[in-house]
């Protein structure tokens, strides 16, 4: 017998089983726990039942030929080529549709077989070019291999036949071609289209000799329904897709595998180099978020890292208005320290602070919290979740006992009720999206909580999704009436609830909640959504068998973001939806380390793994491996510095790699706390809108520049492998070590391994994580310590943190910020999917080419009342300030509700959001703006201001950047 | 400390009381938000709403002055 097999761990995992994610295993895997045993050419195989026999084969490292099959698509049986001999069975069957059966004994090689396989290729390369020398796919592409495999040495039919040789080559999407006349009409291309991202966007046309892919209707890849993920490109066994980067530069000839930094899927690619440039990304299918599949920014949007704007070396200056002195790091560290000493000396320890980030490595982000706390010797840290994800932590933290989501993305598969809510997972979370629309295709619910109606709603080839349009900032009204309807109704799993959950709590909670305030009908006055509709959700979720709950920033960004999280963990406490695979409460984390910079303790009250500062035994932990005392009072949050900075007890502030400016509320507010600050350092890959308020400007390093970790938002930690220098010398966390040293805290590490080991010393949940063992699983969730040796997927399946799970009571509150006569509509903000957060990285690719400036959409009827036609300038005005955006007419709203995104600084959409925040983080509440719309002629005065500044800027950076462009940093001694 | 500042703690406090009022009694309530302001303000933040609740007390709602006056005597 060759080989075990269980199906339970099929996916590769070094030294536990034999996949390996490079092989293409022709079919998907089974399922099944019925076990199969063949022979395959004299080898013995067992498998799962409903295996196919070219998957068999493969498994048993017998490699049939094959065009059509791939391990990622379902058996399509189209080329042919995989035809084998089965004994006792007539004919030549195609191994890639044929399950095996027990004691099938198959023949792969046979000189029929020989014969019919030569054939096939025959015919398919009589319509082929014979320009394989030239051809961008040159030494990989499947078809020059399966006619080497075949032996195939001559054309008896001639190359004058009708062909599609001279089919027109679409050149229209920015990042790969469509050439059909290479073309084997495998369908690959429009199965992963619809089977793999569920975009549904291609098709074959015509029948016989005229069928051809095309997208959506015959249209220009660009102008179809075409979302760029790039899965077609990947499938395609020609070069028929091709990415423009290898045509441009040839095969890569080596690769190296690390974690996309653009969301918080965290998927896995394989970084595909020639020397130290990157040819291409292309998604790994060992990564176990992702599976293989991409998006268009972690597929093709990478070449920010090596745009021209990049900040190539140190930059000091001593005003906002000076122009910038290119300097060495010995020098910039040194102003650094000088600076923050003096205004500490001056105004006192707590007047300085430091804002880590999202989109740096665990170990980048765990040592710009350890300065702070350990160096600056306060606990003035702060982090963009607090702008995003901050309730997710105080709720979850508060009902679950951990801040984190109970799942892996893998779970959705089992789920047979989603909701969604303030998420939009198909733009926002794409990889993900895919699978949510994969699992809703096989039959699951899909109900939707959110005021604009989303693409999932609508899912190709699944049942349209029950929609909630509620009214923005009414989160907590409809998830009371949603739990009064599962009380009130008798669907609460009352099992769950008397063996996991604390009952006093739940008493206090029931009776809470069942009263007829909390009904969907008293409730439809609040939210807007009418109560039959809501009753019909209750049901549909507390009835699943397994119901799982998604939210995004459409839930916390809110003044009872943190209510609404602990709403939401009440639901899945309610009916047992939690500890088990395909239920749970499951944050969509907005960038790609969001849940890591929370873990590792970035927040102003909490050391790494979430240890409040005021414990002593924690701090004697930390003070003893870091050898200072830590303070035991809270730090300042960023809203909060900026309040400091504004009346001048806060002096000075570094950043390593956010966007305050940008990405903040009202950031007319923002831009006066920073002209406020005595120095400002910033550590980024570009003059960033926070950058052009500095005094410091360190070079960052991308996530291609660097090793380390990122902790995506199923708390999987995967690793972050250098695949090219540092452009100015210094990986991040180095950058940080040396500021550290020139303030006087000694730091000393050699590789972020050895971070991570000082973390998994300091933090209970991390006591099994190391580099090694991140080599040998592929990746970690946690929790991971002796318990959990080898991490977490599901997470409470036995008890909380807290022992018992505990309801908590969620009381409605109205949003100060409510519509007036003055400020009649209410503005919401979002993603879109090409662009990614501040667009610092996507608006230096093509993927502007999708979305080159921000709109205001507006529901036609809203737009009606104010004469405005799609394309008008728009003036927003709120009670903060005032913007001008384009309009775009859009019934994705009900009336009344506008919406926007924040991509473009120009835009200044954040220039109108408030700084209201939740009441218990302070995670501001940019979901409800009042604002009116009316038509305009030119700009806002903020627009005209931010034109003029951003010049003036540029202008002092310019000399700096022409004298850099051969040049590098001089080397830290 | 601007004024700005000052209302925004303000603001903060209410909000904070405003969404533990359940808690059922004025005492549970402002246990609840005192125990809510020593976990997560900064030690400036509680320095200036303690200094601004002995100058203008009346300024303060009641729960907020009986808040603030908890913080204020709770060990550090």
């Amino acid at each position: 017998m060759l080989h075990y097999y269980d199906p339970r761990t099929e996916s590769y995992q070094p030294g536990k089983n034999r996949l390996n994610p490079d092989v293409d295993y022709g079919t998907p895997v089974s399922l099944s726990e019925e076990l199969v045993s063949i022979s395959v050419d004299g080898r013995d195989i067992t498998v799962p039942e409903g295996t196919s026999v070219l998957r068999a084969a493969a498994l048993a490292g017998i490699n049939i030929p094959k065009l059509c099959a791939s391990d990622n698509l379902e058996a399509f049986g189209s080329c042919r080529l995989c035809a084998v001999e089965i004994e006792g069975r007539r004919g030549y069957p195609a191994s890639c549709t044929t399950p095996v059966a027990e004691g099938m004994a198959v023949t792969t090689q046979t000189g029929k077989l020989a014969k019919l396989r030569r054939n096939i290729m025959e015919l398919y390369i009589s319509d082929h070019p014979l320009d394989c020398l030239t051809c961008p796919a040159n030494g990989n592409c499947e078809l020059q291999d399966v006619a080497g495999a075949v032996g195939l040495r001559e054309v008896r039919y001639g190359f004058d036949g009708e062909n599609h040789l001279d089919a027109e080559i679409d050149d229209s999407n920015p990042y790969f071609s469509f050439d059909p006349s290479k073309c084997i009409v495998c369908s690959r291309c429009v199965r992963a289209c619809d089977e793999v991202q569920g975009t549904f966007a291609l098709t074959i046309e015509g029948r016989g000799f005229d069928s051809k892919v095309t997208a959506s209707q015959n249209d220009p890849f660009m102008d179809s329904e075409c979302v760029s993920c790039g899965a077609c490109v990947q499938a395609c066994p020609t070069s028929t897709l091709m990415e423009k980067s290898v045509i441009d530069a040839g095969q890569p000839e080596h690769s190296v595998v690390t974690t996309c930094a653009y969301c918080g899927v965290g998927c896995s690619f394989k970084a595909e180099m020639k020397g130290d440039q990157v040819v291409r990304m292309v998604p790994y299918k060992g990564g176990e978020a992702n599976h293989g599949h991409s998006c268009v920014k972690g597929r093709f949007a990478f070449g920010y890292a090596t745009h021209k704007d990049r900040i190539k070396e140190p930059m000091i200056r001593e005003t906002i208005n000076d122009p910038w002195q290119v300097v060495s790091w010995d020098e910039a560290l040194a102003f650094s320290a000088k600076k923050l000493k003096g205004i500490q000396a001056e105004h006192g320890r707590e007047s300085i602070g430091g804002i880590t980030s999202s989109r740096c490595t665990n170990e980048e982000t765990y040592l710009v919290q350890k300065l702070v706390r350990a160096a600056f010797g306060n606990n003035n840290t702060d982090t963009c979740a607090r702008v995003c994800h901050s309730p997710t932590g105080y709720g979850l933290k508060t009902t679950l006992g951990e801040s984190a989501g109970t799942q892996t993305f893998d779970s959705v598969m089992k789920a047979d009720t989603i909701v969604v809510i303030g998420a939009n997972p198909t733009d926002a979370h794409p990889v993900f999206g895919s699978l949510m629309r994969k699992r809703l295709r096989l039959g699951a619910k899909l109900i939707v909580i959110d005021p604009r109606r989303i693409d999932v709603i609508h899912t190709p080839h699944a049942a349209e999704g029950l929609h909630l349009p509620l009214r923005p900032g009414t989160n907590v009204a409809i998830v009371n009436a949603l739990a009064h309807v599962i009380v009130t109704e008798g669907l609460e799993d009352q099992e769950f609830i008397h063996n996991r959950c604390d009952t006093e709590a739940y008493n206090a909670w029931r009776t809470f909640i069942a009263e007829a305030r909390n009904s969907p009908e008293a409730m439809e006055a609040v939210t807007g959504v009418a109560a039959d509709k809501v009753r019909e959700a209750a049901r549909m979720y507390a009835q699943a068998d397994n119901g799982a709950i998604y939210y995004g920033l459409g839930v916390t960004e809110h003044s009872q973001g943190s209510t609404m999280v602990m709403g939401i963990a009440n639901l899945a406490l309610a009916t047992g939806n939690i500890g088990k695979e395909g239920g749970g409460v499951n944050p969509l984390r907005g960038q790609n380390n969001v849940q890591g910079s929370c873990d590792m303790g970035s927040f102003p009250h909490e050391l790494p793994g979430y240890q409040h500062v005021s414990d002593p035994a924690v701090r004697e932990r930390f003070q003893a491996v870091w050898g200072v005392p830590i303070d035991n009072e809270p730090g300042l949050r960023i809203p909060n510095m900026f309040d400091a900075a504004i009346a001048g007890s806060f002096k000075a502030l570094y950043v390593q790699g956010e966007d305050i400016a940008q990405s903040d509320p009202n950031t007319q507010h923002v831009e006066s706390a920073l002209r406020a600050l005595d120095c400002l350092i910033v550590q980024d890959i570009f003059l960033n809108e926070t950058a052009k308020f500095a005094h410091v400007l360190l070079p960052g390093s991308t996530f291609l520049e660097k090793n380390g970790t990122f902790t995506n938002a199923e708390r999987r930690i995967n690793r972050v492998r250098k695949v090219m220098e540092p452009i100015a010398g210094l990986e991040d966390w180095e950058v940080t070590m040396a500021l550290s040293n020139a303030l006087g805290y000694p730091m000393h590490y050699s590789h972020p391994s050895e971070i991570m080991d000082e973390i998994a010393s300091l933090t209970p949940t991390f006591t099994g994580v190391n580099y090694d063992k991140l080599e040998q699983l592929g990746s970690i969730q946690w929790p991971c310590n002796d318990e959990y040796p080898e991490g977490t997927p599901t997470m409470h399946t036995v008890d909380f943190p807290i022992g018992k799970g505990r309801f908590a009571i969620t009381e409605y509150l109205a949003s100060e910020e409510c519509a007036s006569r003055r400020f009649p509509l209410l503005l919401t903000t979002g993603r879109i999917l090409s662009q990614y957060n501040v667009g610092a990285q996507t608006r230096r690719t093509s993927n502007s080419d999708w979305h080159e400036e921000d709109l205001l959409e507006l529901h036609p009827s809203d737009a009606e009342l104010r004469g405005v036609k799609d394309g008008d300038w728009l003036g927003i005005s709120s009670r903060v300030g005032h913007t001008v955006l384009r309009a775009k007419l859009s019934t994705r709203m009900l009336p009344g509700v506008v919406y926007t995104t924040f991509h473009h600084p120009s835009s200044g959409a954040n220039v109108v959001t408030t700084d209201n925040s939740d009441w218990a983080t302070n995670c501001p509440e940019y979901k409800v703006t009042a604002v009116q719309v009316e038509k305009v002629s030119q700009p806002s005065d903020w627009q005209r201001n931010f034109v003029d500044f951003n010049k003036r800027q540029q202008a002092l950076l310019k000399p700096t950047m022409e004298s850099g462009e051969d040049c590098h940093a001089t080397a830290l001694k | 400390m601007s004024d700005q500042q000052l209302n925004n703690l303000i603001k903060m406090l209410d909000q904070i009381i405003a969404n533990n009022l359940h808690h059922g009694d004025d005492d549970k309530v402002t246990d609840v938000a005192a125990d809510h302001l020593h976990k997560f303000w900064a030690r400036s933040m509680k320095q200036r709403i303690i200094a601004y609740a002995s100058e203008s007390p009346a300024e303060l709602s009641a729960l907020a002055r009986s808040t603030i006056a908890k913080l204020e005597a709770a060990p550090e």
